[in-house]
């Protein structure tokens, strides 16, 4: 188990380095200047020229080991090690000076919004979107696994017609649909919640709701799959045999096994609910990660997309790893 | 099973602490939504309009606007007067008693030190050129151009701290020896221009020109040894570092969640406001934005882009069609709009607030001799442009596609903006007249002429209008169109490069001059999309540059916005645009209706809440055959 952990850690940076360099070739090619507004005036020939030049964006090469350099920490050993960065301290102090920011991973500026750092967009995104998607995984755990139950006691019935139904609407109806709905009925007509629905805790239900909707019906149908064939395998008839209660029978035994491939769909689900979703964050207004997938994208905010993209991959990497290492604490058998 | 209980409980533990770190702040005296999130607070790097909008609250230039005036006239600000030379060049400006949100004295040199931060090009401010109006202000930006380069090239490799320093040295005293703006002493500055320019009070009140507390922003310089150019770091503009002085200061910055201002005390005009806190929340979603508003949350909605605004803009009229006897006697009062909604009886449906902008929507003709492929350019002939014009139905596209109650745009410049300026009658609808000019430039019926592409962008309902001008322009002229729809930067970058044939455009101003709209024409332009150049029309512009009264000046550009509207027509104007607001009149007032589309939200006040003078503000009635802007 250690071994697997420790492998892993290890690939890790080397799966992030991969990942980077096709990031970067990609989103340089997005046509237009970074550094144009959409819309309107333009900046003077100058300005742009000295601006590309400010964050290196006038060569590939030169971004890419010099982002590298920041983002990796390596810079920051470096600085570190040489005493540069205390004799930089130092000078300043003595111009008064403010001491100048140093962060380990420095990620950059953000482009569009330039009084930020891509390291303090994320630091202030993230955990809200961890929140809202770690209360719709449960909430879709709950839902879908008592769904899935119910839907295999008896297949073919009225309540698993049902449950596929919902199930349907879930997956199907878009969630900006959904959330509006949410969102006219309660907080405009009853006048329960509030917009922007951050804040509170009762105020991250509705949202966390909307979202856990598809993982929701995932989880449902894959449960149900599960249970049909457990319930049909030999120890259950066993297990009935022996005359144990039937809630007994459905929850110790057949769900405890019909839910690995839950497991392992629960990695990449998580990885996915807790990096945010476009959708759900802007019709709540919910100030997580999801804009930033989009927005960062459209305005070819280098810094930003790859800064989100490390993170969406790093929580990939790491949520797959805590599924492994539940599903081998959960069933022995796998080496 | 208590074993798997665990990691729940800590999961749950963890999700409310992420949520309870975020508390709500308690409601402000005033809450209203931006256009859109914040992209920067640096004044100096500004150019979108939401930034202005919160740049206006929190600090102040040297002189502003009486918004609740038709000819939205200068006031002093910061500057409590000052004299202008009879040749129109130089400036000297009296500064008040007004204090920074630290409590120290604002003084002259923080103006200058924000002036010499504009004009160096490492700091990317977009209207670098409005300061460059200051004698020598050009010089100075291309002088530091070429030292940052020359820098570069010697210290690439061998990066000098030192070295950086000298240079920033250097270059504060280049400032000083090149640029025309002086501090006589901590209250006066003299300012002389590089030419006579009529507008430069409106200019000067523009936030580039907005002043930063020395003392406090310097701190925050860093230097780049390997290149020598300067930096901000962005902590200079994150409270309780950001000190300003406006009518309001920034309390909290909370990215993406809310901006919260809180009463200058310090501020000189503590009379003009009427509450205490400012609260800007984040809601990019236009419904999300109406709905916000529904329950409550917010008392000014900036921009409604709901996609159902068509249906409350027509809920409206049918409110005043019920209340139409009341509505018509106040009407001919010559009353404010703003005014007339506050005193018809309360009714949701009258929230929805339509004022004229100061801004055009247009279509672009590349007027350049040769088409992208290399073919020779149709539109580079002024008679197709005009006949393409004239057989426009823009009607079609203002009431029949928008629905939001713009007026069709026969000129460039939005009428009544601007004070005395009466924009030319333009082109109207006439096929009859756009078959001859077609015919006369070679192409009757159409014959002989190219298949015209239209470049668009995905999303802002381009399309249906491009469709319509198809439409006429197949039916009336004989001509076949096709339409290429483009992401916004690919878009950008074909305008730039003229590697298009007509496009979808637009244009708001920035100042209180018809120079605003026109400059944006002349040959050469970075703005120029069309490569549309004449002679005569660039020749305009610089004679009334030279004209020092301001009436025949406004003759002159007159003449110049004529021959781009009726006679060469390097754009087709649609429609002029309009700001659509979401606010009750009855409860809130501070909202100006003036086309020049500039508010001061200090000046917001909530009627019986305990704070402010609670006298209504709007623009003075009109006096009756008055013309209506």
């Amino acid at each position: 188990m250690l071994g697997l952990i420790l492998r892993r850690l290890i690939q890790l940076p080397i799966i992030l380095a991969v990942i980077y360099t096709l990031t970067l070739t990609l989103a340089w090619r997005i046509p237009g200047n970074p550094l144009e507004n959409p819309e309107g005036r333009r900046p003077a020939p100058e300005v742009v020229a000295a601006m590309k030049a400010q964050y290196r964006l006038d060569s590939f090469w030169s971004f890419y080991w010099s982002y590298l350099d920041n983002a990796s920490g390596i810079k920051f050993l470096r600085d570190t090690l040489s005493g540069r960065a205390a004799e930089q301290a130092r000078a300043a102090e003595a111009a008064g000076l403010a001491p100048p920011a140093r962060l380990v991973f420095d990620l950059g500026p953000s482009l569009q919004y330039r009084d930020q750092r891509v390291n303090d967009i994320i630091a202030s995104a993230l955990p809200v979107s961890m929140a809202l998607g770690a209360t719709a995984i449960l909430i879709a755990l709950v839902l879908g696994v008592v769904a899935g139950v119910a839907g295999a006691v008896k297949p073919n019935s009225f309540a698993d017609f049902l449950t596929l139904a919902i199930a349907l609407i879930g997956i199907s109806l878009p969630t900006f649909v959904i959330g509006a709905a949410l969102l006219l009925v309660f907080p405009v007509l009853l006048g329960w919640g509030r917009i922007p629905s951050w804040g509170r805790p009762v105020d991250l239900l509705l949202p966390a709701f909307t979202l856990s909707l598809p993982f929701a019906a995932y989880i449902a149908r894959l449960t149900r799959l599960g249970m049909i064939e457990q319930l049909q395998s030999d120890y259950i008839r066993t297990a009935r045999a022996k005359g144990l209660s039937e809630t007994s029978v459905l929850f110790k035994h057949a769900l405890k096994n019909a839910f690995l491939p839950v497991l392992s769909y629960l990695g990449p689900a998580a990885a996915y609910a807790m990096t945010g979703s476009f959708v759900v964050e802007r019709v709540f207004v919910i100030p997580g990660m999801g804009q930033h997938f989009v927005n960062a994208v459209q305005n070819k905010d280098l810094f930003l997309i790859i800064g989100v993209v490390l993170i969406y991959a790093s929580m990939l990497i790491i949520f797959n790893l805590i599924v492994d290492v539940l599903y081998r604490w959960a069933d022995p058998r796998i080496e | 099973m208590f074993r798997l209980l665990i990691p729940i409980a800590l999961l749950a533990a963890a999700i409310l602490a992420i949520v309870g770190a975020d508390r709500p702040t308690p409601r402000a005296d005033f809450t209203f939504l931006n256009r859109s999130d914040v992209t920067t607070l640096d004044f100096q790097q500004m150019s979108w309009q939401q930034d202005n909008r919160v740049a206006r609250i929190i600090a102040e230039g040297l002189v502003s606007n009486d918004i609740f005036s038709h000819d939205f006239s200068v006031l002093p600000a910061a500057a409590e007067r000052w004299e202008i030379s009879p040749d129109l060049r130089t400036y000297t400006f009296h500064l008040r008693d007004t204090g920074w949100s630290n409590g120290t004295p604002v003084r002259a040199s923080d103006f200058l030190y924000a002036w010499m931060r504009a004009l160096l090009p490492d700091v990317g401010a977009d209207y670098i050129n409005f300061v460059q109006h200051i004698k020598g202000g050009r010089a100075f930006s291309d002088w530091r151009t070429a030292a940052v380069a020359d820098f570069s090239r010697q210290h690439a490799a061998s990066p000098d701290p030192a070295a950086a320093q000298e240079l920033w040295l250097q270059t504060k005293n280049k400032f000083n020896q090149l640029v025309s703006a002086r501090a006589v002493n901590d209250r006066t500055i003299v300012i002389e221009l590089e030419r006579p320019t009529p507008y430069f009070l409106d200019i000067v009140g523009f936030v580039t020109f907005f002043p930063l507390c020395e003392s406090v922003v310097r701190r925050y310089e860093s230097l780049d040894p390997a290149s020598g150019r300067i930096k901000w770091n962005p902590d200079w503009t994150k409270p309780p570092n950001f000190i300003t002085n406006g009518p309001f200061f920034v309390e909290s910055w909370r990215f993406k969640r809310d901006l919260r201002l809180r009463r200058n005390p310090y501020y000189w005009n503590q009379a003009a406001i009427g509450i205490d806190t400012i609260s800007i929340p984040t809601v990019e979603d236009p419904v999300s934005a109406v709905m916000a508003f529904e329950t409550g949350a917010v008392d000014w909605v900036s921009d409604v882009l709901a996609p159902f605004r068509t249906e409350m803009v027509a809920q409206k009229a049918a409110f005043y069609k019920e209340h139409r006897a009341e509505y018509e006697s106040l009407k001919a009062q010559g009353l404010d709009p703003v005014e007339i909604d506050r005193r018809l009886p309360p009714d949701p449906r009258k929230n929805i607030h339509v004022f004229p902008a100061f801004g055009t929507y247009f279509w672009n003709f590349n007027c350049s001799r040769t088409l992208p492929d290399g073919r020779i350019n149709p539109l580079a002939d002024p008679r197709v442009r005009r006949a393409l014009t004239l057989a426009t139905d823009k009607h079609a596209i203002a009431d029949g596609i928008r629905r939001v109650g713009e007026n069709i745009a026969p000129a460039l410049i939005p009428p009544g903006s601007i004070g005395q300026y009466q924009s030319p009658k333009g082109l109207g609808f006439n096929p009859d007249e756009a078959r001859r000019l077609l015919a006369e430039a070679g192409y009757p019926g159409g014959k002989g002429f190219i298949t015209l592409d239209l470049l668009i962008t995905k999303d802002g309902g381009h399309e249906l209008i491009a469709q319509t001008l198809a439409k006429d322009w197949q039916r009336i002229l004989g001509i076949n169109t096709t339409i290429s729809v483009q992401e916004v930067k690919v878009f950008r970058e074909r305008l730039k490069n003229k590697n298009y044939m007509i496009s979808r455009a637009s244009w708001f101003g920035d100042y209180g001059d018809p120079t605003t709209f026109l400059e944006i024409n002349r040959t050469g332009d970075g703005n120029n999309d069309r490569a549309y150049s004449n002679p005569e029309f660039d020749a305009l512009l610089d004679k009334a540059a030279l004209e020092s009264d301001p009436t025949a000046r406004f003759r002159i550009l007159e003449d110049a916005e004529r021959l781009l509207v009726e006679q060469d027509l390097p754009l087709l104007p649609i429609f002029y645009y309009v700001n659509m607001y979401l606010f009750d009149a009855s409860k809130l007032t501070g909202i100006s209706s003036h086309p020049r589309g500039i508010q001061l939200l200090y000046r917001a006040d909530l009627f019986n809440d305990g704070k402010g003078t609670d006298k209504p503000l709007s623009l003075p009635p009109r006096k009756p055959g008055e013309p209506e802007s």
